[in-house]
């Protein structure tokens, strides 16, 4: 009974009981690995041989590693651009859509851009590196028909262009689901706002920035969120399409960390890397929740 | 309304159904694949109790594949293990197709899920074989063949029934122990357009200096010269520049006579020579030779295709924009069997550095980089059933089946069904196309190999840096510096996972400061 209390309620103990396994398995999978992880990464680890504690030196090695500056490097660039064009145009397309007057016609734009998540990203990412950016793909090909040959490269394993053809994946970024999430974010905006912002006199442009982006800043906050994780985190997309290659003209955290865990089998090191890029999204989710205003208290202000 | 949904629903259903029909896979094509268990005697299949079943990786001899997509599937080495099935009823081969990534080998050995039977690089296998993930072969190798007639080789021991014995014997790992079973052997070669040829009047050079000269003529008349990829740099190209430049010099820094290698490989620099002359100055930035590799490679790659990690090679030297292609045995494969290749096309070995094209060559013939192809490792899952080697049965199974097919008309049949490889076998012979390569793997067995000795990372930097510094993108000092600290960092690495005692070679190095006291481009401290 006292144990009830603790809790809050004796009635509701049967919806912790219900919880508890999720909680459980979560724990098991989530916590747990990243504990073990944690603590790895103060050891010379590696798959199948001896540890050996070494307290932080996994981590002043990363710190002088030759990846390291290069591969933060990287990483930042294809974060903001992913975060920038990742916000700024389907913000666009969704509210291009929003403002059609017929509902039919919406429906269908919005299936249209949302149609193209069904293709695996592994698909998508083979079609950019073997149909796109080869030496026979698309560009290549387009500039060979204009006389422009000498231009053409391999646009992903030359080291000028290596680095923007990554970002350039997924043009004209016009993603499906960051468009549904615009979308509800703008139907969310009531229609007295509406009202007032025409009484106001402000239309076309000026109401989109003046009232539309304000009143939507909860969706870019989770997006940009969403954003960073994923590509601080992830590597597939570089794994499949560069393996980091040029020389490390591509490499990013991530990716260095998988190598070292499962090619090079340095997996305490790979750890540690671990450790450092959860600390990095970690600050970043933070000042993001902390610096960017809501559309609540946006609307709060107002 | 409801009669009209109904027709709407029904239209769709026709319309899927239609399309699942188009697409549903013809019944001839599956009858092509190789079938099991049909012929006479294998009838009991169904109902024989399999007491071993044993996962091979077969390589490229995988059942039902069909090589570079000209032929028939392969079936050959169904056919085999159908045969040895019969033999010994409680045993059961499948083969499986694992993902030809070392991250995958090691999560797999890691976790004591991967097949009995791999088939992976050895010197992959010598990275990891104190974690016990490998079962040494010699006791096997050192006893006789049972499926070998007395009197032919193989009856006394199994080691006397391969074809290649320099080669199949220098797989042994660094720990004198042998950890593979070599079914078949490749080299590599430089295909070259005749046609093209015979138009500029070239001939095949005898040494380096023609060969420069030729790809700068065949670059005049508008051809690619010859299509290299950064794999071959790195992999083949490094080794045989090397052997060029360092052969000379192995009478002063040779310091290992293994017992068991050494009549086969013939001063072979393993990990810990290399680990202790890069601490005499060897492989830095102040070692003119090592500079020397990769001037000689730059100036190679000069003469080759704009992009180095291109997918479409192939494609040039089939439409005869590039004369020719440094590639290996397997291309016989497409060449020979290709309707797209309407020229005569021929294969010769990269010739040597001459004394004037380079002061630390002195014209040697180029050695061996090629060699055992298809290497088959038993892994500790095979011993899973008593967890002990001595008492296996399971792993005296996996061993049968190595030793069945290496039979010699169980070899030859696999292993010729593809033109890819020859056979490793003695009274085997290859297919007729592969013939030059027979001469070539003649050759002296190389001096060290580059990107097997030291681990994954180790490999990872040099095609990396290599790639940014053929390219241009770096300077030859830049890759120096680079190559110094991987060498440095890889260095350390093995001397720790091995436990090497570099200090030993001491004594042998000062026994051999006569020999290197004439010797000229050493580094400072290796007098």
């Amino acid at each position: 009974m006292g144990r009830a209390k603790l809790f809050g309620a004796g009635r509701y103990i049967s919806c912790y009981l219900l919880l508890l396994p999720t909680y459980v398995l979560v724990s098991v999978f989530s916590f747990v690995p990243f504990i073990w992880a944690f603590s790895k990464s103060f050891y010379r680890y590696e798959v199948g041989g001896e540890s050996e504690f070494i307290g932080f030196a996994n981590y002043l090695e990363y710190f002088s590693d030759p990846t390291f500056g290069p591969s933060f490097y990287h990483m930042g660039f294809l974060t903001a651009f992913a975060v920038v064009v990742g916000i700024v145009v389907p913000l666009i397309v969704a509210k291009l859509i929003f403002s059609l007057r017929s509902e039919k016609l919406k429906h269908i734009y919005r299936l249209l851009f949302l149609a193209p998540i069904v293709v695996p990203r592994v698909a998508v990412l083979m079609i950019w590196r073997f149909m796109i950016y080869d030496d026979g793909g698309m560009i290549n090909e387009f500039l060979r028909v204009l006389r422009l040959g000498e231009m053409a490269t391999g646009w992903l394993f030359n080291p000028t262009t290596a680095l923007w053809a990554v970002a350039f994946i997924g043009f004209p970024f016009a993603s499906g689901i960051h468009i549904l999430i615009f979308y509800a974010g703008l139907c969310n905006i009531p229609e007295s706002v509406h009202e007032a912002a025409l009484l106001d006199g402000a239309t076309g442009a000026r109401k989109f920035l003046t009232v539309d982006v304000p009143l939507v800043l909860s969706q870019i906050k989770l997006l940009v969120i969403l954003t960073i994780i994923s590509w601080v985190q992830g590597f597939e997309w570089i794994l499949i399409v560069t393996q980091g290659f040029p020389g490390y003209k591509t490499m990013v955290p991530g990716l260095w960390m998988y190598y070292n865990a499962f090619s090079f089998q340095r997996m305490g090191y790979a750890c540690s890397i671990g450790v450092i890029l959860f600390l990095v999204i970690l600050v970043l989710t933070v000042l993001n929740l902390r610096y960017f205003k809501s559309a609540e208290s946006v609307q709060g202000v107002g | 309304m409801t009669a009209k949904r109904i027709f709407k629903n029904l239209t769709l259903l026709v319309i899927l159904a239609i399309m699942v029909w188009a697409l549903w896979p013809e019944r001839e094509k599956e009858a092509t694949a190789p079938q099991t268990g049909t012929e006479p005697g294998s009838q009991a299949e169904s109902v024989r109790e399999v007491k071993y079943e044993i996962r091979m990786v077969p390589g490229p001899y995988m059942p039902g594949t069909v090589p570079m997509n000209i032929g028939d599937p392969l079936e050959a080495l169904q056919r085999v293990a159908d045969e040895f099935e019969r033999l010994y009823p409680d045993t059961k081969i499948e083969f499986v197709n694992v993902p030809s990534l070392r991250e995958w080998l090691v999560t797999q050995l890691s976790s004591g899920k991967a097949p009995d039977i791999l088939s992976v690089n050895v010197e992959d296998a010598w990275q990891d074989v104190h974690k016990g993930w490998y079962v040494p072969l010699d006791e096997f190798l050192e006893k006789p063949n049972p499926f070998v007639e007395d009197g032919d080789p193989g009856s006394e021991q199994w080691w006397d029934i391969f074809k290649y014995q320099a080669i199949t014997r220098g797989k042994a790992a660094p720990d004198g122990k042998m950890y593979c079973i070599v079914l078949d052997m490749v080299e590599t070669g430089i295909f070259y357009n005749k046609d093209i040829f015979r138009k500029l009047s070239l001939e095949v050079p005898t040494d380096w200096e023609e060969f420069v000269d030729l790809m700068k003529q065949l670059g005049e008349a508008d051809y690619v010269p010859i299509l290299l990829s950064l794999t071959r740099m790195y992999d083949w190209g490094l080794d045989l520049i090397f052997d060029q430049l360092y052969y000379s010099l192995l009478p002063g820094i040779d310091l290992k006579k293994d017992p068991i290698r050494e009549e086969y490989m013939q001063g072979y620099l393993d990990w810990d020579e290399l680990s202790f002359l890069f601490g005499k100055g060897f492989f830095t930035r102040d070692d003119m030779r090592f500079r020397e590799i990769w001037r000689i490679l730059k100036e190679w790659r000069d003469y080759a295709n704009k992009n180095l990690q291109s997918e479409v090679l192939t494609k040039l030297f089939v439409t005869q924009k590039a004369a020719m292609y440094w590639d290996g045995s397997w291309m016989v494969q497409k060449f020979s069997k290709s309707p797209d290749i309407d020229f005569e096309w021929g294969v010769f070995y990269p010739p040597p550095i001459p004394s004037s094209y380079s002061e630390f060559a002195d014209g040697h013939d180029m050695c061996v980089i090629g060699g055992a192809a298809a290497q088959y490792e038993i892994t500790s899952s095979a011993i899973r059933d008593t967890g002990d080697i001595a008492t296996s049965e399971r792993l005296r199974r996996c061993v049968a089946f190595l030793q069945f097919l290496t039979k010699p008309r169980n070899a030859e049949l696999v292993v010729n069904e593809v033109s890819y490889f020859l056979p490793n076998v003695k009274g085997t012979s290859p297919v007729e196309a592969l013939l030059p390569f027979d001469e070539m793997l003649k050759r002296r067995y190389t001096t060290t190999k580059w990107v097997y000795t030291f681990d994954n990372r180790f490999l990872d930097v040099l095609r990396r840096m290599l790639m940014l510094y053929l390219d241009g993108s770096i300077t030859i000092d830049e890759h120096l510096e680079w190559m110094e600290k991987n060498v440095a960092s890889a260095t350390s690495t093995v001397a720790r996972r091995k436990e090497l005692q570099l200090t030993d070679f001491e004594k042998r190095w000062k026994e051999l400061e006569p020999y290197r006291k004439d010797m000229k481009g050493l580094p400072d401290g290796a007098r």
